[in-house]
């Protein structure tokens, strides 16, 4: 009976202790305890959701890859919120996740969104990290608003030279009336002929437009060596195919927007060129081919610049919680800030990210063709 | 916790202005507009450019949105005097694609796509207050307001007219005049939320006031209920809650909740329209077919 009293005694004694065993032995093997959250304010509905699963992609693999590593002592979760890339929609996702997940670090896309949330970021003192957005004005918003995307006013200088070096040099502009176009067509303005260019016309669409028939019909008229396409979302595959469609055989240029797969695989975009971020998938780093590796592995597919600049986004944060985590500071919106002006370099898929003051990254660019329904890069 | 929810009830209070004054205009006066986020965003850019550039003061601000959404409102009572039913639906459809576009290429005003940035929290004299309170005491004044006008002979008046124009105009009752004064009291009540709105999020862009808004606000007082004062507050609080609700749903993947919500929202507006055509609130008799 003793026996028995002694026996149930440690069974119920194990069973109490057993939650705090199991941590205790996970503090020393893998994270445990409550998630470091990263909230993702993406569009998963609506017109724009094929950004949402692209978006996403990459964050999971990185949130995969730190758990895996047992990079920090904390498993880290991601919340996701869909915004349908609307503001008022991202506005309550921002405070939902600010206030009721308690988010640690929120990953952003599209311009008004992130516009949206930054007051909302800034109040709390949350970081906001943006990967998809490439508007000018995305800079500076706010100290927790931070940009791993190169803006698209670096990307577009970037493609000049290469242009002239292909004797592209009377160039039409496509833009999307937005402050994207706008950033877009002021670069062109001034930039091509300082190169040697000169911009032959400017076509302004709005940002809900489907048909294109007579813009393809002015610019024939231009008789551009080349045309550039400014817009993004649902937009571009249309612009391209109806361009084609309507007889503008000249060579199509872009910016990284262009990265997707209902662009990659348009008949139509073949020999289209492009901006995107300079990425060896298969002879750079070891961080940039794991992620290749992996991301084949689990989507069956090669990845592109957005998964590539969300899986950054997260691994600057695992990078500088791990760095917080030496130090016993808190993980906070303030101390990942000061982390990240002190360390300003990080490794990163494509190789070292900077960061300046205002938290935008800078990285090496590469001009990538589509052929055969496949990234090549040409410059 | 508390400064979601704050949040939540300062946009369904903001929303639930929306959709009361609208309701006078549809509800009682019988004038279909999908146009009313037009007017919702006159309020916001005024109210912001009115804390932007002088005063970050809610009052101010609601006062001058409210006169300018007011008086811009004659170009919606303009062609609501010359042409009724699905008419008057095409000619506000117009309006709002016309809108839209003004407030895209307006950029000194509106700040384009780009919107408007850093606008200050909303003062009353001088110190910083929330949203919320401000919000419901505008929606109770307007509430007032509209039970007051309605019950009087002016509300009488815009039942005749919803109920049949023809009559109404046949028994001497200014019908120009009045259905004026109902747009314009709708479209000034509008305002009055946009430009709080403006204050609560610091941020405004035309993606706030196109067509999909108006139709929003328009399902807000179909579905609580047309014609009755609390109908429109319901539908409000229904259609802001259900996204928000639906994200606490363990069940449902966080990343899965918008589709789940399209489609609540479909068939919840469809049952509504079969088994309570007159809305939740609204009277059971309405609507339905007899035949």
């Amino acid at each position: 009976m003793n026996g028995f009293k002694a026996g149930r005694r440690a069974v119920l004694g194990g069973l109490a202790a057993a939650p705090y065993i199991g941590q205790a032995r996970a503090q020393g093997t893998s994270p445990s305890g409550d998630p470091y959250i990263v909230g993702t304010l993406f569009p998963m509905s609506g017109p724009n959701a094929e950004y949402g699963s692209v978006f996403t992609a990459g964050a999971a693999l990185a949130v995969q890859h730190i758990n895996a590593d047992s990079m920090l002592r904390r498993p880290v979760r991601i919340q996701a919120e869909d915004t349908q890339a609307l503001p008022q929609q991202a506005v309550v996702g921002m405070t939902k996740l600010v206030n009721v997940d308690r988010a640690h670090y929120v990953l952003s896309a599209f311009t008004a969104v992130s516009k949206a949330v930054a007051p909302v970021g800034d109040r709390a003192k949350t970081v906001m990290v943006n990967g998809g957005a490439v508007g000018p004005d995305l800079s500076g918003l706010s100290p927790y608003f931070w940009n791993v995307i190169p803006l698209a006013h670096l990307e577009t200088q970037a493609l000049l030279p290469f242009m002239m070096q292909r004797n592209l040099k009377r160039v039409a502009l496509v833009y999307v009336d937005d402050p994207l176009g706008d950033a877009i067509l002021g670069i062109l303005r001034t930039a091509l002929p300082q190169v040697g260019g000169s911009l032959v016309g400017q076509f302004s669409v709005p940002r809900t437009a489907q048909q294109f028939a007579p813009v393809a019909a002015r610019i024939r008229q231009t008789r551009p060596d080349a045309v550039y396409i400014a817009s993004f979302g649902a937009q571009q595959s249309q612009i391209i195919k109806q361009l084609r469609d309507n007889g503008v055989s000249q060579p199509l240029v872009s910016y990284s927007a262009m990265n997707i797969d209902s662009v990659r695989t348009l008949t139509e975009a073949e020999g289209l060129i492009f901006t995107t971020q300079s990425t060896d998938f298969e002879g750079g780093d070891a961080v940039t081919r794991r992620f290749a590796t992996d991301f084949k592995a689990r989507h069956n597919a090669d990845p592109g610049t957005y998964q590539v600049n969300y899986y950054n986004a997260v691994r600057l944060f695992g990078l500088l919680a791990q760095s917080l985590e030496r130090e016993n500071a808190e993980v906070n919106g303030e101390n990942l800030r000061r982390v990240l002006l002190a360390q300003r370099e990080f490794d990163l898929v494509g190789g070292k990210g900077r960061f300046d003051e205002l938290g935008n990254m800078s990285a090496a660019l590469q001009i990538t063709e589509i052929r055969g329904g496949r990234l090549v890069k040409v410059g | 916790m508390i400064a979601y929810f704050t949040n939540l009830a300062s946009l369904g209070a903001i929303f639930c202005i929306l959709a009361a004054t609208l309701n006078v205009a549809v509800g009682y006066a019988g004038i279909f507009s999908v146009a009313h986020a037009v007017f919702f965003g006159l309020g916001a850019y005024a109210g912001a450019q009115v804390s932007l550039l002088l005063i970050p003061d809610a009052l101010v601000a609601m006062v001058v949105a409210a006169l300018v959404a007011g008086a811009l409102s004659l170009c919606l009572a303009l062609p609501a005097l010359r042409v009724r039913g699905e008419y008057f639906v095409a000619a506000s459809l117009g309006l709002q694609m016309m809108a839209v576009t003004l407030f895209s290429e307006a950029k000194t005003l509106t700040g384009g796509i780009g919107g408007l940035t850093g606008i200050p929290r909303p003062h009353i004299l001088g110190v910083e207050v929330s949203t919320l309170p401000v919000a419901l005491a505008a929606l109770a004044l307007i509430l007032l307001a509209t039970a007051l006008l309605m019950r009087g002979s002016f509300g009488r008046t815009l039942q005749a007219i919803r109920d049949g124009e023809s009559a109404a105009e046949a028994l001497g009752k200014n019908v120009a005049a009045a259905k004026a004064l109902a747009v314009a009291f709708a479209c000034a009540g509008a305002g009055v939320a946009g430009a709080l709105f403006a204050m609560h999020m610091q941020f405004v862009n035309v993606e706030s006031f196109n067509l999909d808004q108006s139709v929003l606000i328009m399902a807000m007082v179909i579905i609580g209920g047309t014609g009755t004062l609390w109908g429109p507050l319901v539908g409000a609080v229904i259609l802001l809650s259900l996204p928000a609700g639906l994200a606490f749903m363990p069940f449902i993947p966080s990343t899965e909740v918008g589709a789940v919500q399209q489609i609540i929202y479909g068939l919840a507006m469809t049952l509504l329209m079969v088994f309570r055509p007159a809305g939740l609130v609204g009277d059971l008799s309405r609507g339905k077919s007899h035949a």
